[in-house]
């Protein structure tokens, strides 16, 4: 017996004491388990170019995607909105999984419905669950907004949200001046990001463009304001509060589009706000008098920025600015678009930057990065490496479409640092696998699943991404602006001097370069 | 401070009342239904359970995929199971289950793997069960150590008609009758997880047993052979379980299906006695088993050294001499284990208060643990149980505890609010909702990452997580000293 | 996009639904109105008269091929046909597998977003036998089709067809703008057929455009996959197209909310007009030979 109730063994140390391990290989004969000569040829055989090569002939079997389904998306643009509550249509065991999800990521709690549609739903639709579901959500959470994107479920029996939500408020379930923008987020196109515009799309015509038609459509008054919209973003609790200091710096007049900066970010002090920031409703209705409209996220917001841009305002598109030459481009547009200038305050923290780049880059140069994450994330990244002399080697993408290739190609080329790197769009992990084999890099960034390909193929990981499930509240620091491009650079730094260190600790073999200075 | 009996019973129903307040009426007079005060002598919870979630309420509930590809399936280590449909189930479901195994992921097992048909548009019009064929080919040939593959229907499966029983007839006969199962568990089937439960368990009778019926296993029977079903091995649960009845003399054959494998079921039918810890989950398949080939099944209850002792007592009448002393050896041997536990950690906890809301068994399997740290249940509830869960509860259950079935997001609130207990235990999605209420919280389906929980070594980890949450000093903080007052 | 008239056409299947709206929009085309007919039907065969072709390339099957629908171009699925009719057909999977209705959802989203409505007087939607499902209402929805157009005729399950989908423009009818813009029966040379379907209109709230009779041209027009206006553009025939065709142009808003009826009423219907005999209880579900023996 190895447990002890003085110091409580836990299952990381449990298991290895001689009981267990030794019940482990009695247990193996009843596994039918393969036998180890064998088991260790197929183990290697997942290393070798041949396996890479079949591997890369697949055509339909996807293995360990780096991306997930559109009403996540959906989801997260909602909850940046004044005391609105998401409402998917559809099967309800797809909500527990959203809400899980963030939770597992922001450790915060993430309030969410679901229409439960079930068997006889799916024959006769789901009016009766639209009427139902939006009169208990509005009695019991007393929303100021809801907001309904769609579940594949809803979507292959062909809901009409449209109709079903004037039905449902002429049945009464929530007033009729109620607003409940709505959107058709079918799992099976796009990904997340793809629900994240489709939603932030939808909200922005519900206020913009009458309300289903129930008002007259906003006349547009241009303005000098700006529209910020951040995209789908692990992050958005740090980025967003930077982007909002950074602008209170610069003294510009903006409104965050899908603010979810406070809501996923409550304090614990004895009381749970369900609904907590956000972007007001009257500041998201008046954000159509703007004079433009800034995305950070280029491939999160195709739609809705094509919808501005219709709408008179001018757009400017991001890939993720990071680093200093992303974020002077950023910071360069607001000050145009804003006719402000940058303040003496931000260029000092653009030279500190520059200066802890100059300071450490000896460590990061030349060292091999490989990458994988949503598209304008790996955009921003790739670019940030390049600037600090690393070569992103393996640049991959599983909601990439071809043209996110074609971009990433064109940064690649950009610069001398980008020779010999590729683009892999709509690939997945289990790809990546392949690749880190057989054409090996010093470093990993991406989420938490990269732990897998950190195991396997011993590329330590750095976690950068979305979902981070195993290291906690780094979402609540940026990685955009300087001081975002700084945490990004501390954070690749420490890895790099810890994957050193621990590979100098051998007493008396390879101790001489366990440094106490690097 | 502390109220009588009959305070409790009146508050509690004060509270149901006003929890119901709000609702609109039709909603109002449904959730009643599934809210009550126990009353002693009753023979069941007084609540009905196993009904659709009302819509808009904030369910906490999954979907029968969830209950068949997240539960009874996805710990089956060597077999490769296919998230059939659209990229997000299989997504939110990777790896986060905690099902532990032994194995190298990706070449002989596939657990904390998501693998995916990824489906698109022009799957959904034209059909998928093409893309399936090609599909089931790739992972021979990629991963050909695999022992079985199981195709796990999202919604759009069941919606567009598409074959998938054809489809597995046909690979398996080009793969010499290998194991491949299409389970019908799509999420809008039932009304929770415990359908997908039971449409899993029914895949395992139609195209394991019933398919593979002439597959010998590969050891000579004992009369000590048995099975443990319904532990999924959350944090190693069915390890510091199997420890225990191996040390009292027993054998076990298979495990169902935490850390389990395809041969693990097959084995099965010569278990002497299937052991059954979650009931809800894998009921069915135990008495299939008991039907077809005459064996019976008990259920137990590992959590607590008095559940666990009285458990191996009970598992140990179904056998000889051997046995029934091996199980006061086994007994006798962690109890001082046992009382160093007890020793440092009741005194910490005694008297506490504790609500629960889980699934599967923990709703009332737990309760014994508590108990044995001088802790008391004073209310409890099942995501998705039946009628049987709630008959089984009332031997654990307080006279006055709080009842609530399928409880809403807006109910579990207020009823916390109200009752103000020293400890909730639940899931992920309510962890931090009453966190931030000041309420110390264990999410009682991963085990908060720790665990084990089951057996002796894991009742040390649960006594020493109850306490760690009740006594962090961090719920002192909460408030600003400035506002203490408040 | 002001002016744009969304109609579509309706009907049970096989009682000429398609021969009838090609011929009625190539008048329409031949009184200067740009037409663009989407198909709605997997069958993919609302538009070969117009396209004098067996079957167009669908969006769903070019889709399919290219990947997704986003990897497509409007010129890939546009074909232009007589007097310039745009046609593209939604197409859809064999019968029996995959689900036909996502697919009508994904390609008129896909139209709508590729701007293939520019310049167009009319869209027409030319639909499946029956509002099955979701999917196949899509044409239905707000702002899609605005008038509805019923094809049948004086057979017993034409009249029952036109009744289930006059149930589903209602559905629709009330929450959004649709309508139903009348009934055009096709000639079957049924006991007192025009009569019915004037009844039938009216019962439905609606009106009865035209009665279009028979006419073996139609027949030789086809073979050529030819519209009869094009084939033989000074037949009789030909002008009932043209008339048609006028009567829709000028029904502009004068669509209703149709009031369906119960299969009871229907009978009744058939009864009036001694179409069928008052229903003797005793005889239903007896076989000829039971029949003979009582």
């Amino acid at each position: 017996m190895s447990q002890n109730a003085e110091k409580v063994l836990d299952h990381f140390t449990l298991f290895r004491s001689p009981e267990y391990v030794n019940m482990f290989e009695n247990k193996k004969a009843f596994e039918n388990a393969v036998p180890v000569a064998e088991l260790q040829k197929a183990v290697d055989w997942t290393k070798t170019p041949e396996y890479r090569e079949l591997n890369f002939a697949r055509e339909a079997l996807v293995v360990n995607p780096a991306k997930a389904c559109q009403p996540l998306g959906a989801v997260f643009a909602a909850l940046g909105f004044e005391g609105t509550l998401p409402f998917v249509h559809g099967s309800q065991g797809c909500v527990a999984y959203y809400r899980s999800h963030f939770s597992r990521h922001f450790k915060e709690p993430t309030s969410c419905v679901s229409s439960s549609m079930t068997e006889d739903a799916a024959v006769f639709g789901g009016l009766n669950n639209m009427i139902d579901g939006l009169a208990n959500a509005y009695n019991l959470y007393k929303p100021k907004m809801i907001a309904v994107s769609t579940t594949c479920m809803a979507e292959v029996i062909g809901d009409d949200l449209n109709a079903f939500i004037k039905t449902a408020k002429e049945k009464g379930s929530v007033p009729q001046a109620f607003d409940v923008p709505f959107t058709h987020t079918p799992a099976f196109v796009g990904s997340h990001v793809t629900g994240y515009d489709n939603t932030m799309r939808s909200i922005l015509e519900h206020f913009w463009d009458g309300k289903a038609g129930t008002e007259a459509p906003l006349a547009r008054v241009p303005g000098g304001s700006i529209n910020f919209i951040g995209g789908f973003d692990g992050y958005s609790i740090g980025n967003m509060r930077e982007v909002k200091r950074l602008f209170g710096l610069m003294g510009i007049d903006y409104t965050i589009l899908g603010d979810n900066s406070d809501v996923w970010d409550t304090p614990t002090d004895g009381q749970f706000r369900m609904y907590d920031g956000g972007t007001t409703l009257a500041s998201t209705a008046a954000a159509v008098h703007a004079k433009a409209t800034i995305s950070m996220q280029e491939f999160c917001t195709p739609k809705t920025l094509a919808y501005i841009e219709k709408k008179g305002q001018e757009v400017v598109a991001f890939n993720h600015p990071m680093g200093v030459a992303g974020t002077d481009r950023f910071l360069m547009e607001v000050a145009r678009l804003s006719g402000h200038a940058i303040p003496e305050e931000i260029v000092r923290e653009r030279g500190r930057l520059v200066d802890a780049i100059a300071d450490s880059s000896a460590h990061i140069h030349g060292k091999r990065f490989a990458l994988y994450g949503d598209p304008d994330l790996t955009l921003g990244l790739a670019g940030f490496l390049l600037e600090l002399g690393a070569e992103p080697v393996h640049i991959l993408a599983s909601n990439g479409t071809p043209e996110w290739g074609e971009r990433v190609q064109a940064l690649l080329d950009s610069s001398p640092f980008g020779k010999g790197c590729h683009a892999y769009p709509g690939r997945d992990l289990w790809h990546m696998r392949s690749l880190l084999f057989t054409e090996p890099v010093d470093f990993l960034i991406g989420n938490t699943y990269g732990k897998f390909l950190e195991r396997d193929t011993h590329t330590p990981l750095i976690r950068i991404g979305f979902p981070i499930f195993d290291r906690h509240h780094h979402h609540r620091y940026p990685l955009w602006g300087y001081q975002g491009a700084m945490n990004t650079l501390v954070k690749i730094l420490d890895k790099i001097f810890d994957v050193t260190d621990a590979d100098t600790n051998i007493p008396g073999k390879t101790d001489y370069s366990f440094d106490i200075i690097r | 401070m502390d109220l009588t009996p009959d305070e409790v019973r009146a508050r509690n129903s004060e509270v149901i009342s006003e929890a119901l307040s709000v609702y609109p009426e039709k909603t109002a007079k449904k959730r009643a239904k599934h809210l009550n005060v126990y009353e002693g002598d009753k023979p069941d919870c007084g609540v009905k359970s196993n009904i659709k979630s009302v819509p808009g309420v904030m369910t906490i509930r999954g979907c029968a995929y969830a209950g068949s590809k997240g539960v009874v399936w996805g710990p089956i280590k060597d077999m490769i199971h296919i998230s059939h449909g659209p990229v997000g189930c299989g997504q939110y479901s990777w790896a986060a289950r905690r099902n532990y195994y032994i194995g190298v992921t990706g070449v002989d097992t596939f657990v904390t793997m998501q693998f995916t048909s990824d489906f698109q548009e022009k799957d959904i019009v034209f059909g998928g069960d093409k893309k399936l064929d090609k599909i089931l080919d790739e992972i021979q040939t990629l991963f050909p150590l695999n022992h079985g593959i199981t195709i796990q229907s999202e919604c759009p499966i069941g919606l567009i008609g598409d074959d998938i029983e054809a489809v597995a007839k046909k690979k398996s006969k080009e793969y010499d009758g290998k194991t491949i199962v299409p389970v019908r568990c799509e999420g809008f089937r039932g009304v929770s997880q415990s359908l997908g439960h039971h449409i899993a368990n029914d895949a395992v009778r139609d195209w394991v047993f019933e398919k593979g019926a002439d597959k010998v296993a590969p050891f000579e029977s004992t009369p000590y052979d048995v099975a443990i079903i319904g532990d999924y091995n959350i944090g190693g649960d069915a390890w510091s379980s199997r420890i225990l009845l191996e040390e009292m003399g027993l054998r076990v054959i298979a495990q169902w299906s935490g850390d389990g494998s395809l041969a693990e079921l097959e084995n099965t039918p010569k278990a002497k006695l299937n052991i059954l810890h979650c009931y809800r989950s894998m009921n069915y398949i135990s008495r299939y088993m008991e039907e077809k080939f005459g064996i019976p099944w008990v259920e137990y209850n590992f959590f607590g050294p008095s559940k666990v002792a009285e458990s191996l007592r009970t598992i140990a009448s179904h056998f000889d001499d051997r046995i029934k002393e091996g199980a006061e050896r086994v007994i006798a041997k962690y109890q001082p284990l046992m009382d160093a536990v007890i020793a440092k950690y009741k005194p910490r906890l005694e008297g506490k208060k504790v609500m629960l809301y889980v699934g599967g068994l923990r709703p009332r399997h737990v309760i014994g643990a508590y108990e044995d740290l001088g802790m008391e249940v004073i209310g409890t509830g099942y995501e998705f149980g039946h009628n049987d869960d709630y008959q089984r509860t009332t031997h654990y259950v307080k006279d006055g505890t709080l009842i609530y079935d399928d409880v809403t997001g807006y109910e579990f609130e207020k009823f916390v609010d109200r009752l103000q207990p020293d400890l909730v235990g639940s899931g992920i999605k309510e962890k931090y909702v009453f966190q931030k209420m000041g309420v110390p919280f264990r999410q009682m389906h991963s085990w908060d990452y720790s665990g084990p929980y089951h057996g002796y070594d894991g009742f040390a980890i649960f006594a020493r997580d109850m306490d760690m949450a009740i006594n962090n000093p961090v719920w002192g903080l909460t408030k600003a000293p400035w506002n203490a007052g408040r | 996009m002001t002016g744009l008239r969304q109609i579509a056409f309706y009907g049970k299947g096989g009682i000429g639904k398609s021969t009838t709206s090609q011929n009625t929009l190539a008048a329409l085309a031949e009184m200067g109105q740009k037409i663009l007919i989407v198909g709605c039907d997997p069958k993919a065969d609302s538009t070969r008269l117009i396209l004098h072709a067996k079957a167009q390339d669908t969006i769903l099957s070019l889709a399919a091929s290219a990947g997704s629908v986003e990897d497509l171009e409007l010129e890939d699925v546009m074909k232009i046909g007589y007097r310039d009719i745009r046609c593209v057909e939604s197409g859809g999977p064999e019968p029996g597998v995959g689900c036909a209705g996502r697919g009508v959802i994904t390609s008129i989203n896909f139209l709508e977003e590729e701007g293939a409505y520019e310049g167009a007087d009319y869209v027409s939607y030319d639909v499946l036998g029956d509002v099955v499902c979701g999917g196949f209402a899509m044409p239905i929805r707000e702002n899609k089709a605005q008038e509805i157009y019923i094809v049948m005729s004086g057979e017993m399950m034409a009249m029952y067809a036109a009744n289930n989908i006059s149930k589903g423009i209602l559905k629709y009818a009330n929450s959004g703008g649709v309508r139903l813009g009348g009934l055009v029966c096709n000639e079957r040379q049924t006991d007192k057929e025009y009569e019915l379907a004037e009844s039938l209109a009216k019962k439905l709230n609606s009106r009865l455009i035209h009665f279009v009779p028979r006419d073996n041209v139609v027949q030789h027009a086809e073979l050529r996959r030819m519209t009869v206006l094009e084939y033989a553009p000074d037949s009789k025939q030909a002008d009932e197209y043209r008339t048609l065709a006028a009567k829709i142009h000028e029904n502009v808003g004068k669509g209703t909310i149709p009031t369906p009826i119960t299969m009871d009423e229907l009978e009744d219907l058939l009864m009036e007009h001694g179409i069928m005999k008052a229903v003797d209880e005793s005889i239903v579900g007896k076989s000829a030979a039971e029949c003979a023996v009582a």
